[in-house]
C-alpha cells in the first residue's frame, strides 16, 4: 500500500444489538494494525469518545464506510441510522440484527405494551409499586429529560434507510470483515449495491462435511441433548433440526464444526427468500407421516417453532410480526 | 422486460356470467390499471369471432399480454392459447380469470359477485405482467418398446408392435409363454382351444427377429422418461446352474401385462379345500380336462359334480369385485364334463349368472338346456360342504339355502369345483414401483382415466393391458393389448414428443445439494448428480405439481409459470380489491 494514499474514514455504530458485533470488530486481533494503517476511526461509541453532535457536524458523505450493527428498535436507533446514512458513502448493515432484525427482532412476537408490562411490572426481580414507565419526556427542576421513543416494531436497517451492503452473521465472521474492508481500501471491484458481501451464495449444506443422503424423511425430531449425535451424519437425517439448508454459507461452519446444528444467523440464501417460511415449508415436506394425528405427534417435538425458524429473521420475513 | 401491453377481455357467456356480473363495471374498474391497453366485453369469447377479435387486437394494438375473464381454464385455456399462437405471440403470455365457475355460478348477490370478478380479473392482470415466454421441449422417441409379461396380453401387444416393424423386448418371468391361458383347455363361449389360440402366437414370436424374448427374466430397474427409458433385464436360466445374465436396453415405451393370480381357495376354510381331496379349483379341473381324464383322487369317474361360483369374489371378507370369467367358465365345465361322461349329474351353485359378454347369454341358454341343475345362493350365505355318510352313494353333501325356492337343499357331490376368482399378483406392488404407477386398494393397476384412458397411466410412456388392470376375459384382454400398442405406435410415428413448457427447474447456482427434494417427486422426476453434488429435474417427467418447489429450503427450484413473484402478484391483485371494497 502506498503511504501517500489518504486513509479512509471508518465508523462503527451499534443500534439495538448485544454488543457482540462491535467486539467482533476487535476480534480482527493484530489485523487491526492493518486496518488502522489504512483507516481513521472517526466514530465508534464502544471504543472512542466521539459525541453524536460531532457526527452531526461532519460533512455529508464524509465517512467512507460505516459498519452499522443492531436493529432499529427506538427513535434513537432510527435517528442515528438516518444521520449515518447521510454522512456515509457506504453504509454496511453489519451482523444479523441490522441485516434481518436478529435476536432483538423476536420481540415482534409481542408489542410495546406487553414488553413494558412484563419488564416494568411483572418481572420477578422488579419492585415498581407506582408502575412507573419510561417516558420520552420527563420534566425535572433542571429542565426536560429525554429518552428515546420505544417502538412497537423492531426493523432491520434497510426498512429505515438505504443500505449499500449486508455483512451477515451473529456476529459476522471476522476474517470476512477484513476481506471486505481490504477490498474497500484497495478499491477492488465491489459487488452491486444491495448485495450480501463476505458470504457465499449457496446454503450451508454445500460445504458441510456431514454425510448427506436422500433419506431426509423425519419420523421424530430430537433436540440436540436428547440424542447422541454420531458426528458424521447430516443432522437432519438424525432428526435434529438444522437451519443449514436455508442459511447462507460464509460463517465457516462455526456451529456445525462444533457439532451443533446451524441456527441460521447468516440469513437467507437468495435475496428474495424468507428462510423461516422456506424451512417450515421444507420440513413439512419431509415429515414421514400421513394421518393428521401422526403429523401432529411429530411436530410436538419441535419446541418453540417460531423462535426456531425465525430466530434471526422475523422482522424481515413475510410475517414480520404478530398482528397488533 | 419489454414494454408490457395488456389486452383484457370480459366474457358474458351468453347470460351465464352476465346475469350476475356487471361486465361493464368490471371493464370500467380494470381499464385504468397500469399497462392495460384495451378492455372489451363480449358475449362469447370462445366463439370464432371472440378468438378472431383477440388475434386482430394483438396485431393492431401490438398487445403482448392477454387476460380473458371467462370460464375455468380447464374449459378454454387451450382455446385462447391457440389464439395467441395464431397471432404470433407466445402462448404463455396469457392468463384466465375464472369469473364463471368461481363467481357467477356460485354467487347470487350481483354487487358482491361483480366485486369478486373485479378482484379475480385484477389478479390475473397483475400476474400476466410477470409472465415469461416459454418454449416447450421436444425429445426423441425411441421406437423400441418393452413388454412385461408374456401372457395373451403381452404376446398380443408385442406382436402388434413388431408387425408394425418395431423392435420389442418381451420379458416373461416363467420359462414359457402363455400365462394363465396356457393352463386353460377350451375357451368360453365359442369353445376354441386355448392351445390353438396360443400356439400361433408363440410360434410367430419365436420367429420374428426383432422380438427379443427373455424367458425366466424380470425387469429389475427402469429409469428415464417417456421416449427415453432404460431398463435392466435380469435373466436366470435354470435355477441351479446359476447362469445369470443382465441386459441393459433402451426403450421408448412400456406395456405392463403382468396378469393375475388365482384366489387361494383354502382361505375359505369351510369349503375344505386342501383337506377334502375331491374339492378342487377350476385350474385343477382344467388340468384334468387337458390330460383327458376327469376323475376323483381315488381314480373313479365322478357321478355327481358340483360347481361353486364366486370363490373369493363378490364377498365381504375377500374381494368385493366380480372376476368376470368364472360364470362362463363354469358353464364351459358343465359342457366339458358332460361330453366326457354323459351320465354325470352336474349342479351349478351360483350367486347371479353374469353373462354380459358377446355370445354369453346364448351360451348360458344352451347350457341350461343341457340338464344342469342350477341353484342360486345368497351372496354372503355360502353353501356348506361336508363328508357324506357311509349310506350315501356320494362322497360329499352340499347344503345350499336356495334363493329362488327359499328352501334348504342338500345335493350330492363326488367332485366339487371351486370357481376361484382373480386377484392381483403378489409382486404387483413391486412392479408398480418399478414403473411408477399406482394400484387401487385391491392391487390392480390404475389407468389414467377409467373411461377415456383405459390403457394409459399417470406416467407417460407406461401402459397397462389385460388382467393386471382388473379381471377380464380374453377378448377384452386382447382389445386392451392392441389398444396399448396402437397408442405407442401413434407416438412412435410422431417421432418426437412435446414436453409441456410448464415444469420445474433447479438453479445449479443455488442448489446446495441438501437432498431434501430427492425423494419427494411423485413422478420420480428428480435426479441427484453425485458428481456435481446437486439435484436436477428431468423436464420431460415433471408434471409441475410444485411439491419440490415448496420443499427446497434454498429456493433453488423454480416452478416455471408458477414463480413466487407471479403468484404473489396475483395475490396482491386480489388483496388490493378487497381493501378497496372495504
Ligand atoms: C379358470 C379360468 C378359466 C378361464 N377361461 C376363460 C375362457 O374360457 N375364456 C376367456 O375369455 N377367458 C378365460 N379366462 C380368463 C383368461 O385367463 C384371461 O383373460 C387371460 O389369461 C388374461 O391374460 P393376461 O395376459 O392378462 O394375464 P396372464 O395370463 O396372467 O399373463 C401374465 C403373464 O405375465 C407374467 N408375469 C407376471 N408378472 C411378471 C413380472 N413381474 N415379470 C415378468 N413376467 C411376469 C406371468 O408369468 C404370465 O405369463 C379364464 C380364467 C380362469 C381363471
Ligand atoms: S442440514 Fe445441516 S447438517 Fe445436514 S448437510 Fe445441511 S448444514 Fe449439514
Ligand atoms: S452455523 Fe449457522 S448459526 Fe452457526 S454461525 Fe453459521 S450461520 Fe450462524
Ligand atoms: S369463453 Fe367460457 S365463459 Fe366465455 S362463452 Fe365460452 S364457455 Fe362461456
Ligand atoms: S414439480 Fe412436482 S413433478 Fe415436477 S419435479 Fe417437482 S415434485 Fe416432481
Ligand atoms: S432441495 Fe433444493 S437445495 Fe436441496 S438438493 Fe433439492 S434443489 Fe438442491
Amino acid at each position: 500500500m502506498e503511504k501517500t494514499k489518504p486513509k479512509i474514514k471508518l465508523a462503527v455504530y451499534w443500534a439495538a444489538a448485544c454488543g457482540g458485533c462491535c467486539v467482533s470488530v476487535l476480534d480482527v486481533h493484530e489485523k487491526l494494525f492493518e486496518v488502522v494503517a489504512s483507516a481513521d476511526l472517526v466514530f465508534w461509541p464502544i471504543a472512542l469518545d466521539i459525541k453524536y453532535s460531532d457526527v452531526e457536524e461532519m460533512a455529508d458523505g464524509s465517512i467512507d464506510v460505516t459498519l452499522f450493527n443492531g436493529a432499529i428498535r427506538n427513535s434513537e436507533n432510527e435517528h442515528m441510522a438516518k444521520l449515518l446514512r447521510q454522512k456515509s458513502r457506504i453504509l454496511v448493515a453489519y451482523g444479523s440484527c441490522s441485516h434481518l432484525g436478529g435476536i432483538p427482532g423476536l420481540a415482534n412476537f409481542s408489542n410495546k405494551e406487553e414488553i413494558f408490562k412484563r419488564v416494568y411490572e411483572e418481572c420477578e426481580s422488579t419492585v415498581n409499586r407506582d408502575k412507573i414507565r419510561p417516558q420520552p419526556e420527563n420534566k425535572v427542576p433542571e429542565g426536560i429529560l429525554e429518552l428515546p421513543v420505544f417502538y412497537n416494531d423492531v426493523r432491520p436497517l434497510d426498512r429505515v434507510v438505504e443500505v449499500d451492503y449486508y455483512l451477515p452473521g451473529c456476529p459476522p465472521q471476522t476474517e470476512r470483515l477484513v476481506e471486505v474492508f481490504m477490498a474497500i481500501v484497495t478499491g477492488a471491484h465491489l459487488p452491486h449495491k444491495g448485495s450480501v458481501i463476505g458470504a457465499g451464495s449457496k446454503a450451508q449444506c454445500e460445504e458441510c462435511a456431514r454425510k448427506k443422503t436422500e433419506n431426509k424423511q423425519i419420523k421424530k425430531f430430537y433436540r440436540p441433548w436428547e440424542i447422541i449425535d454420531d458426528g458424521i451424519t447430516c443432522f437432519m437425517e438424525q432428526g435434529i433440526l438444522c437451519m443449514g439448508p436455508a442459511t447462507r454459507l460464509g460463517c465457516g461452519h462455526r456451529c456445525i464444526a462444533g457439532n451443533a446444528p446451524c441456527r441460521g444467523c447468516y440469513g437467507p440464501v437468495s435475496d428474495d427468500s424468507d428462510p423461516g417460511t422456506k424451512m417450515m415449508s421444507a420440513i413439512s415436506s419431509i415429515i414421514d407421516a400421513k394421518e393428521p394425528d401422526d403429523i401432529e405427534k411429530v411436530l410436538e417435538d419441535l419446541v418453540d417453532t417460531a423462535g426456531t425458524f425465525y430466530r434471526f429473521s422475523l422482522p424481515s420475513s413475510m410475517i414480520r410480526r404478530k398482528m397488533i | 422486460m419489454e414494454n408490457c401491453r395488456i389486452g383484457v377481455y370480459i366474457c358474458m357467456c351468453g347470460t351465464n356470467i352476465a346475469k350476475i356480473i356487471d361486465a361493464e363495471a368490471v371493464k370500467k374498474s380494470v381499464s385504468k390499471l397500469p399497462h392495460v391497453e384495451l378492455v372489451e366485453t363480449y358475449k362469447y369469447m370462445c366463439s370464432n369471432p371472440g378468438q378472431e377479435m383477440i388475434i386482430h387486437h394483438i396485431k393492431e394494438h401490438k398487445l403482448n399480454r392477454i387476460v380473458v375473464a371467462a370460464c375455468s381454464p380447464n374449459m378454454h385455456e387451450r382455446t385462447f392459447r391457440a389464439a395467441l399462437r395464431k397471432a404470433g405471440i407466445n402462448q404463455y403470455l396469457f392468463e384466465m380469470a375464472n369469473i364463471r365457475e368461481q363467481c357467477s355460478w356460485v354467487h347470487d348477490d350481483p354487487k358482491d359477485a361483480t366485486e369478486k370478478a373485479i378482484a379475480l380479473t385484477r389478479a390475473a392482470i397483475q400476474r400476466v405482467e410477470l409472465h415469461d415466454s416459454l418454449e416447450s421441449l421436444s425429445v426423441e422417441m425411441c421406437p423400441t418398446s418393452l413388454v412385461i409379461g408374456g401372457g395373451i396380453a403381452g404376446m398380443t401387444a408385442a406382436l402388434e408392435l413388431a408387425d408394425a416393424g418395431h423392435s420389442v423386448y418381451l420379458v416373461e418371468k416363467n420359462n414359457h409363454l402363455g400365462g394363465n391361458l396356457a393352463r386353460v383347455d377350451l375357451t368360453a363361449p365359442y369353445l376354441y382351444s386355448a392351445r390353438d389360440l396360443l400356439t400361433e402366437r408363440i410360434t410367430r414370436i419365436k420367429t420374428i427377429d426383432h422380438i427379443h424374448l427373455h424367458l425366466n427374466s424380470k425387469v429389475t430397474e427402469l429409469t428415464g422418461f417417456v421416449g427415453n427409458f432404460r431398463a435392466k433385464i435380469y435373466e436366470q436360466n435354470g435355477k441351479t446352474d446359476g447362469n445369470e445374465k443382465l441386459t441393459e436396453v433402451k426403450i421408448g415405451n412400456v406395456v405392463v401385462c403382468t396378469g393375475y393370480k388365482e384366489f387361494d381357495a383354502s382361505r375359505i376354510t369351510h369349503y375344505g379345500y386342501g383337506k377334502l381331496p375331491n374339492v378342487i379349483t377350476s385350474f385343477e379341473l382344467e388340468k384334468m380336462i387337458r390330460e383327458g381324464k376327469i376323475e376323483t383322487k381315488e381314480g373313479k369317474i365322478p357321478k355327481y359334480v358340483a360347481i361353486i361360483h364366486c370363490v373369493g369374489s363378490r364377498s365381504l371378507e375377500f374381494h368385493g369385485y366380480c372376476s368376470r370369467v368364472c360364470c362362463m367358465t363354469a358353464l364351459k365345465y358343465a359342457h366339458e364334463i358332460k361330453s366326457a361322461n354323459a351320465k354325470s349329474y352336474i349342479s351349478d351353485i351360483y350367486i347371479d349368472m353374469h353373462a354380459f359378454g358377446k355370445g354369453h347369454e346364448d351360451f348360458y341358454r344352451r347350457s341350461s338346456e343341457a340338464k344342469t341343475l342350477f341353484l342360486m345362493y345368497e351372496k354372503n350365505d355360502r353353501p356348506v360342504i361336508r363328508r357324506a355318510g357311509p349310506k350315501d352313494d356320494c362322497e360329499m353333501l352340499i347344503e345350499v339355502n336356495e334363493k329362488l325356492s327359499g328352501e334348504t337343499i342338500e345335493i350330492p357331490a363326488d367332485l366339487i369345483v371351486l370357481m376361484v376368482g382373480m386377484e392381483a399378483r403378489e409382486d404387483s406392488a413391486e412392479v408398480a414401483r418399478l414403473v411408477n404407477i399406482s394400484q387401487d386398494k385391491e392391487g390392480w393397476f390404475i389407468e389414467s382415466h377409467p373411461k377415456l384412458e383405459p390403457v394409459a397411466t399417470t406416467t407417460d410412456g407406461i401402459f397397462i393391458a389385460g388382467t393386471c388392470v382388473a379381471p377380464k376375459d380374453i377378448p377384452d384382454t386382447v382389445a386392451q393389448a392392441r389398444a396399448a400398442a396402437a397408442r405407442i405406435l401413434a407416438k412412435i410415428s410422431k417421432g418426437k414428443i412435446e414436453v409441456d413448457a410448464i415444469y420445474s427447474e433447479v438453479d445449479p447456482d443455488l442448489c446446495s445439494g441438501c437432498r431434501f427434494c430427492n425423494k419427494l417427486c411423485p413422478f420420480s422426476a428428480i435426479e441427484f448428480d453425485e458428481k456435481e453434488v446437486h439435484s436436477h429435474v428431468i423436464a420431460a417427467m415433471c408434471k409441475a405439481c410444485g411439491v419440490c418447489v415448496a420443499a427446497c429450503p434454498s429456493s433453488a427450484i423454480k416452478g416455471r409459470h408458477f414463480t413466487d413473484s407471479q403468484v404473489f402478484a396475483q395475490i396482491d391483485g386480489l388483496m388490493e380489491v378487497v381493501h378497496f371494497a372495504e
